[in-house]
């Protein structure tokens, strides 16, 4: 540790004294205790040499926030993805008030498509009014249209799911069901242009990638409400064209009866009583059925072919709050790690700045010295001059090894030149303890960035020191490798060591500041090492840090 | 003389104890301030001719060799003391010369490479005079925007410093290579335009220099 601890021979108490050339110094066994190269930021970074009873250990096990995902959980198939707005369900051209998002009520479609039923006025001129003709004329078309899709469809879902299983099944299924989703849009703008109702379409399926993404967006609960609504569709219109036909006809009947006397003589019966009760009957029944199949089927159709309105709204609006809750998780974190990276850079560049200090400025010093005493003596005493040349000679042989550790400490120009693997294998012909590096996993996988390597790089550098320093071991295994793929990938370094464990990542220590490093970059960092069973250090960064 | 040094580095304690030896001088080392201040806290103390003392040492590696100068200093006024720093700084040599200049240094380290120079200032100071670091008046005259010193031409500035130094007219003639009576239309220039006492006495100059520096940048100049 750095002086001041520990009996310091030269000043403590007995400081040396020198008379008449005879120099009596504390020698160069002191260097350690004053000019130690080991600064506070190794202090308790190694808890193997702690002075407690029994070495404590710690674990720490730090799993970095997930990654934004590209949808958050919780999230529904079909709720609105990462697009830039949160729609809930694309807008009408009448806006509505919001939290009632597309819940259309019953009254304002009975007013549009069934007037009729809202009595007096309406009622009383329902056979001749605008409404029915529009629901006559829509029936019509529906009962041809919807008739013929849902034949098609039925007779595609029935082949595609009964022949599911022998595979052939599955591509009828897939362009029945995209079938299906089309004729929901062509069925919306149907009701669009002849009631002039809207019925907003259902949000889309978030779109995630892959076989199952795409899979999940064929299958979609959408696509089969619209082959049921197409069926019910098609018996509801069939229905309710024949019923108004055979009402439209008696009371057409009825009325010709009343108006023609041949006819009515024809026929030979009592004319105004029945005429009289059957021409209301059959006209207004008629416009009745009509408005009322049209009003049935324009519900039907919101309900099978609309937005799920409220509902998906809600689950929407909670996608979209918890997906805010994520993003202030990860923006506090974030603020974290950034923080402790600062504070770890700031540390580094006091430790150089104290290296430099402490090292090469006071041997250059000394140096100067040297050199300074061997001028003076070169002409009086050249023996004197020689002594002094040779310890400066000395002098800068040692401030150049040390000024190469601290540039390696800096950063290693192996690790930029060969990369990884050849910056382990260094690092390990350094070590004092054997070290076995597996750096093979390094070849597959996505390339790690240059941080992420540098990061990798100094666990380990700092993890074998810790080990030649504290662990007692007798080997030292290092693994390098690359797991997982694509935007997921992550640079995996692990130094085990079969030395007496118990060390722990203590605040200001060197493992600790490396942690620090490691979490901003998103990595994670586990440290195991209990006591008397040797220690195993994985750390993890994403390649793409 | 009877010197003793305060410093940390083993490297550089030895080659300071082997030059000064060389010199005839008998040195006592010590390797950290506290045992400085141990070893002449005494009232009573034995002192030496001079403490030579670095600035930065065990145990939290900040101001401990300045602390135990300006303390030594409180102790015995008259003890000379040569104060070595790695970094020189204007704040440092306000402190250590707030009480009398008498007798004190402030040099960079680096001067210590310097053999002749440092052999001089540490007899300068000795023998009671007093040595600035020319950095600490280079800070100075950096920083300033006071006119006074913006009156200086380039030739009085490096005057200035050499004063500051402790150096004598004619060691500043030498050092410059210019006539005695040169320097000596310089010092009284800069005296005059420095609204100093003339003085011929090189301490006091030294003296008037110093109060000038510590007056001038901490009276509404910007840092």
């Amino acid at each position: 540790m750095r002086g001041g601890e520990g009996p310091v021979p030269v000043s403590r108490g007995r400081p040396f004294v020198v008379r008449g050339g005879r120099a009596v110094t504390g020698g160069r066994a002191t260097a350690a205790g004053g000019v130690g190269l080991a600064h506070p930021a190794d202090v308790g970074g190694h808890g193997c040499a702690g002075p407690g009873p029994g070495p404590t250990f710690e674990v720490m096990t730090e799993s970095p926030a997930p990654p934004a995902a590209p949808t958050a959980p919780r999230v529904p198939a079909w709720a609105p993805g990462r697009g830039p707005a949160p729609t809930t369900a694309p807008a009408g051209p009448t806006a509505r008030p919001a939290g009632r998002t597309d819940v259309v009520p019953l009254v304002a479609d009975v007013r549009l498509v069934a007037p009729a039923l809202t009595g007096g006025r309406a009622l009383a001129l329902a056979p001749v009014s605008a409404a029915t003709w529009r629901a006559v004329g829509q029936l019509v078309v529906a009962a041809l249209w919807t008739g013929t899709v849902a034949v098609v469809l039925l007779t595609g879902a029935a082949v595609g799911v009964s022949l599911a299983l022998l595979v052939v099944g599955l591509p009828v299924l897939v362009l029945t069901l995209a079938l299906a989703r089309g004729y929901g849009r062509a069925e919306r703008s149907r009701l669009a242009a002849q009631l002039g109702a809207d019925v907003p379409a259902p949000a889309r399926p978030v779109r995630r990638p892959g076989f199952r993404g795409w899979w999940l967006r064929t299958v979609d609960g959408r696509a089969w409400a619209a082959v049921a609504h197409a069926s019910v569709a098609a018996t509801l219109s069939w229905t309710a064209v024949a019923l108004v036909a055979a009402l439209g006809a008696v009371g057409l009947v009825a009325g010709v009866e009343l108006v023609v006397p041949t006819v009515r003589d024809a026929l030979q019966i009592d004319p105004w009583g029945w005429a009289v009760l059957v021409l209301p009957v059959g006209l207004w029944g008629a416009a009745l059925v009509a408005q009322g199949a049209t009003l049935l089927q324009l519900r039907m159709s919101r309900a099978l072919l609309g937005g799920r309105s409220r509902a998906e709204a809600e689950q929407a609006a909670q996608a979209a709050e918890q997906r805010a809750e994520d993003a202030e998780v990860r923006a506090v974190r974030l603020r974290e790690t950034r923080t402790a990276a600062v504070e770890a850079a700031d540390a580094e560049r006091r430790r150089i700045e104290r290296d430099l200090h402490d090292g090469a400025q006071q041997r250059l010093v000394a140096l100067g010295v040297e050199l300074g005493v061997a001028r003076r003596a070169v002409a009086g005493d050249p023996e004197a001059a020689a002594r002094a040349l040779e310890t400066a000679h000395a002098e800068v042989k040692e401030v150049l090894a040390e000024l190469r550790d601290l540039v390696r400490g800096v950063h290693p120009a192996v690790l930029t030149d060969r990369g990884l693997d050849a910056a382990l294998s260094a690092l390990a012909a350094r070590s004092p303890v054997p070290v076995r590096v597996d750096a093979a996993g390094l070849g597959y996988g996505a390339p790690a960035s240059s941080s992420a390597q540098a990061a990798a790089y100094f666990v380990v550098a700092e993890a074998l020191t810790n080990v030649a320093k504290h662990a007692g071991a007798t080997s030292a295994t290092v693994c390098a490798d690359v797991v997982g793929a694509g935007p997921d990938a992550r640079l995996r370094v692990r130094v085990g060591d079969d030395g007496r464990g118990g060390a722990q990542a203590a605040p200001g220590g060197g493992l600790d500041g490396l942690r620090r490093r490691v979490e901003a970059l998103d990595g994670s960092f586990d440290l195991v090492s209990p006591a008397g069973a040797g220690t195993v250090l994985t750390v993890e960064v994403p390649c793409a840090s | 003389m009877r010197i003793v040094i305060a410093e940390d580095s083993v490297l550089l304690l030895e080659g300071l104890t082997r030059l000064l030896v060389a010199e005839g001088h008998v040195v006592t080392g010590h390797r950290t301030a506290d045992a400085l201040v141990a070893a002449l806290g005494d009232p009573d103390a034995d002192l030496p001719d001079a403490v030579v003392t670095d600035v930065r040492m065990p145990p939290t590696h900040t101001d401990e060799g300045l602390r135990a100068a300006v303390h030594l200093r409180g102790l015995h006024p008259r003890l000379p003391v040569l104060v070595l720093s790695q970094y020189v700084e204007q704040r440092y040599a306000r402190e250590l010369f707030a009480a009398d200049a008498r007798g004190l240094g402030y040099v960079l380290k680096d001067r210590v490479a310097d053999v002749d120079d440092f052999l001089a200032a540490l007899a300068r100071v000795a023998a009671g005079g007093t040595v600035v670091d020319p950095e600490v008046v280079a800070q100075v005259l950096a920083r300033s925007t006071r006119s006074a010193l913006d009156a200086l031409t380039p030739r009085e500035r490096e005057v200035m410093a050499l004063m500051a130094e402790g150096r004598s007219n004619s060691a500043i003639a030498d050092r410059l290579v210019v006539g005695l009576p040169a320097v000596e239309k310089h010092v009284t220039s800069i005296l005059t335009k420095l609204d100093l006492p003339p003085d011929s006495d090189d301490h006091r100059r030294v003296l008037a220099v110093l109060r000038w520096l510590e007056d001038g940048p901490t009276n509404g100049a910007p840092r």
